[in-house]
C-alpha cells in the first residue's frame, strides 16, 4: 500500500468535502444501523459475518465523514464513534470498497431506508483514487487502457490479424466473399466496441455479432484506434482516467460519423459510457448509445434478422448483470430474445432487478488478491444455477461470463457458459 | 408560562429551525446534473420510490425481518402520536377521555416495540457491530419519550416537557435526524432508478 500522506488524505477529503448536489449530503446522513440489509448481500450471506454487512461500508465512510464535517465529530466524536484517517483506517477503506463489494446494488433496493450503498462505495474508491491507494492490481488494468486503447495492451497488428482470420471465417461460414466485419468505415450507422476478452480469448462472439449484423444487412464497423468497451476507471475511482477512457470512445464515433453507439456485451462498460460518460465529459452526447442487447432485441422484433427456436433443445437459463438489470434498466429485452431463439427457458431464483451478483463485478476479476473471496461469494450463483437443471447458462456480459467459467469448473456444474450474441448466432436463418 | 414548558418550547424552535435549514440545505444542493439521455419515468420511478418500493413484500428488510420491522413501524408510529400529543399540550388542546386509553395503550405497544428493538441491538453481534453510542441513546430518548407520554395522558408532571427538551435538542445532533434524510434518500434512489428505466419495476 502506497504511503498514506497528509497531503493525500487532504485530497481524499475533498471527495466528502464539495457537495455537488445532495445525493452525497443525504446518503452520509441517512443509515439507522438497523442492519437490515444484511442478507440482501451475496458477501454477508457468504461469510455471515458482521463485517461485511452493507451498512459496515455505510459506516465507514459516514464516520470519516462526521468526524471531519460535524459538529458531533469534532466536539464529541465517541458519540457516533467517527473515524480519523490513517492507516488502520485506509486499511480498512480498501478491503471493504475494493475487495468486499461488487457495486452490484442488490442492497440499495432492500435498505430500509433507501440508502445508495454501491454509490457510497463507489465514493469512498473515489476517495481511495485520490489517496493514491487503488489496488495496484486493477490499476494496471487502467493503465494498460490509457496507454495502449484496450485493457489487455492488444497491439492494433494483432487485432487487426484476429479480426482479418474471422472475415475470412465468416465469407467461409456464410459462402459469401463480401461478408465482412468492416474497420474503420466511416458515416456508417454503427460503431460496434468489443470488450477486449473477445479478440483475445472468446473470438467466436466477435463472429457471432458480425454473423448477426450481417442478417441484419447492418451497415457497421469496428475502430481499430478505439473498440474497448471497457471502462476500470469507473470501478478504481479515478475520475480522471475514466473521462479519459470515456472522451477517447466518444471522439471515435464522433470521427467516423457514426449515428450510433452499440455497446458490446459487458455490463460495467456499457454502464460506464451509457450511463457515466455523458457526465465525465460533462455534456449531453447528440447520438444514442444503445447495447447490443437492445439492438438484437430490436433486430428479431422488426424482422430483420430471423430465428429459429428449434435448433437449440438444451435447457437454458438467464444470468443478469447487475449493471445492465438494476443499474441498466435493460431486463425485457433479453427475455424477449430468448423467448424467440431457445425452446426451454427458465428462470433463476432470484431474477431480473432482485438477481445475485456472479461475484465477478465492481472490478473484482481485475483483482487477484481476492480471488479467494470471489470464488467463495459466487456459491450462490453456482446454486441458483445448479437449481435450474439447465445446461446453457446466457449472459450478455463479458465479466459475468469470465467470472461463470471458473464458477463452471470450480464448483462443477456441468453448464456451457454463452454470450447473448452466439446464442442467437446459433438460431439464426440465413435466407 | 412554567419554566418547562418554556425550554421544551425553545428546544422545539430551535428543533425546527435545525429540520428547516437542512430541508433548505437538501433542497437547493438539488439534485444530481445528470447528462445521459433518460431513459425511464422518472417522476414515477420518485412515486414509486415513496410508495411501491417500499412495501414489505418488495423488500428483504421487511419481508426476511417480519417482527422487527413491524416492531419497527409501531415504534415510529408511536413516536409520531407522541409529537403530535406534545403539540396538543403545548396548544392547550385537551384530549376527551374516550381517546386516552385506547392512546395509552397504542403507546404502550410502541414502547414495548422500542425496547426490544434496543435489546435486538444489545445483543445481536451484526447489529451490536454496527452500533454506536448515539444509536443507544437515540433509542433511550425516543423510549422515555413515549413513556413518559404515556404517563402524561394521566398526570400532569414536569419531566414530560424536560424529556420533550431533550428529544428535540438531541434531535440535530444524532441520527435522529434520518427523519429528514429518509425522504431525500427516497427522493435519490427513485431519481436514479427512473432516469435508467429500473423503476418502476418491468417485472
Ligand atoms: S453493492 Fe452488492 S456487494 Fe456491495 S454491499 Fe451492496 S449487496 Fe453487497
Ligand atoms: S438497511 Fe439501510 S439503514 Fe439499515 S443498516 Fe443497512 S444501510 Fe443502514
Amino acid at each position: 500500500m502506497a504511503e498514506l500522506t497528509e497531503k493525500n488524505i487532504n485530497k481524499g477529503l475533498t471527495i466528502l468535502e464539495n457537495f455537488k448536489d445532495s445525493k452525497l449530503l443525504t446518503n452520509l446522513n441517512s443509515c439507522v444501523h438497523c442492519g437490515l440489509c444484511a442478507e440482501s448481500c451475496v458477501y454477508y450471506l457468504t461469510f455471515k459475518e458482521p463485517y461485511f454487512v452493507p451498512a459496515k461500508k455505510v459506516d465507514l465512510i459516514s464516520s470519516i465523514y462526521k468526524r471531519y464535517f460535524t459538529f458531533i465529530g469534532k466536539y464529541v466524536p465517541f458519540l457516533a464513534n467517527t473515524k480519523e484517517i490513517n492507516d488502520e483506517t485506509a486499511k480498512e477503506m480498501v478491503d471493504l470498497f475494493f475487495g468486499a463489494c461488487t457495486m452490484c446494488g442488490r442492497c440499495n433496493l432492500h435498505c430500509s431506508i433507501g440508502i445508495d450503498i454501491a454509490y457510497l462505495v463507489r465514493t469512498g474508491r473515489m476517495m481511495l483514487a485520490q489517496m493514491n491507494l487503488i489496488p495496484a492490481s486493477i490499476q494496471s488494468t487502467v493503465d494498460s487502457s490509457i496507454k495502449t486503447g484496450n485493457n489487455m495492451g492488444i497491439t492494433t497488428e494483432e487485432f487487426v490479424d484476429t479480426i482479418k482470420w474471422l472475415e475470412d471465417e465468416l465469407q467461409d461460414e456464410m459462402n459469401d466473399k463480401h461478408a465482412r466485419i468492416p474497420l474503420n468505415d466511416s458515416n456508417v450507422n454503427i460503431l460496434y466496441t468489443l470488450n477486449p476478452r473477445e479478440p483475445k480469448f472468446f473470438p467466436l462472439s466477435i463472429s457471432a455479432m458480425a454473423k448477426i449484423f450481417y442478417a441484419a444487412k447492418e451497415s457497421w464497423t469496428i475502430s481499430t484506434k478505439m473498440y474497448d468497451v471497457t471502462n476500470y476507471g469507473f470501478f478504481t475511482g479515478n475520475v480522471d482516467e475514466a473521462t479519459v477512457i470515456s472522451k477517447r470512445l466518444y471522439e471515435e464515433v464522433i470521427n467516423l460519423d457514426a449515428k450510433e453507439l452499440i455497446l458490446a456485451e459487458c455490463g460495467h462498460g456499457s454502464r460506464a459510457f451509457r450511463w457515466e460518460a455523458p457526465n465525465y465529459l460533462k455534456k449531453e452526447f447528440d447520438f444514442d448509445s444503445n447495447t447490443s442487447v437492445e439492438l438484437i432485441a430490436e433486430y428479431i422484433k422488426t424482422g430483420r434478422i430471423k430465428v429459429d427456436k428449434t435448433k437449440l433443445k438444451l435447457r437454458v437459463t438467464l444470468h443478469d448483470p447487475c449493471n445492465l438489470v438494476r443499474n441498466g434498466g435493460i431486463l425485457k429485452e433479453q427475455r424477449y430474445i430468448l423467448d424467440q431463439v431457445v425452446s426451454e427457458f427458465v428462470e433463476m431464483t432470484p431474477h431480473g432487478i432482485d438477481n445475485y451478483c456472479c461475484g465477478g463485478g465492481g472490478g473484482q476479476l481485475a483483482m487477484s488478491e481476492y480471488n479467494e473471496r470471489r470464488m467463495k461469494i459466487g456459491e450462490r450463483k453456482a446454486e441458483q444455477i445448479r437449481n435450474t437443471n439447465a445446461k446453457i447458462v446466457v449472459t450478455p456480459c463479458h465479466n459475468c461470463v469470465d467470472q461463470l467459467m471458473q464458477l463452471n469448473s470450480f464448483y462443477k456444474l456441468n453448464v456451457q457458459i454463452k454470450t447473448l450474441a452466439e446464442i442467437v448466432a446459433d438460431a439464426i436463418i440465413i435466407d | 408560562m412554567s419554566w418547562f414548558i418554556l425550554i421544551s418550547k425553545i428546544s422545539f424552535a430551535l428543533c425546527f429551525a435545525f429540520c428547516i435549514y437542512t430541508l433548505f440545505r437538501i433542497i437547493s444542493l438539488g439534485k444530481p446534473k445528470d447528462y445521459a439521455k433518460t431513459k425511464g419515468d422518472i417522476n414515477s420511478s420518485i412515486k414509486y420510490s415513496y410508495t411501491g418500493g417500499m412495501s414489505p413484500v418488495k423488500k428483504e428488510s421487511a419481508y426476511l425481518h417480519l417482527p422487527t420491522y413491524i416492531a419497527g413501524i409501531l415504534y415510529h408510529l408511536g413516536t409520531f402520536l407522541s409529537l403530535i400529543l406534545f403539540f396538543l399540550n403545548v396548544l392547550g388542546i385537551n384530549l376527551t377521555n374516550y381517546l386516552i386509553i385506547p392512546i395509552a395503550v397504542f403507546l404502550i405497544i410502541s414502547g414495548i416495540c422500542g425496547v426490544s428493538i434496543l435489546i435486538k441491538r444489545i445483543f445481536k453481534s451484526e447489529l451490536n457491530s454496527l452500533s454506536n453510542v448515539d444509536d443507544y441513546i437515540s433509542n433511550v430518548i425516543v423510549n422515555v419519550f413515549q413513556f413518559v407520554t404515556i404517563y402524561y395522558l394521566f398526570y400532569l408532571t414536569p419531566t414530560y416537557f424536560v424529556i420533550s427538551a431533550v428529544l428535540f435538542l438531541y434531535l440535530p445532533i444524532g441520527k435522529l435526524k434520518h427523519a429528514i434524510y429518509f425522504f431525500a434518500a427516497r427522493f435519490h434512489l427513485g431519481f436514479f432508478y427512473g432516469k435508467r428505466g429500473v423503476w418502476p419495476p418491468q417485472n
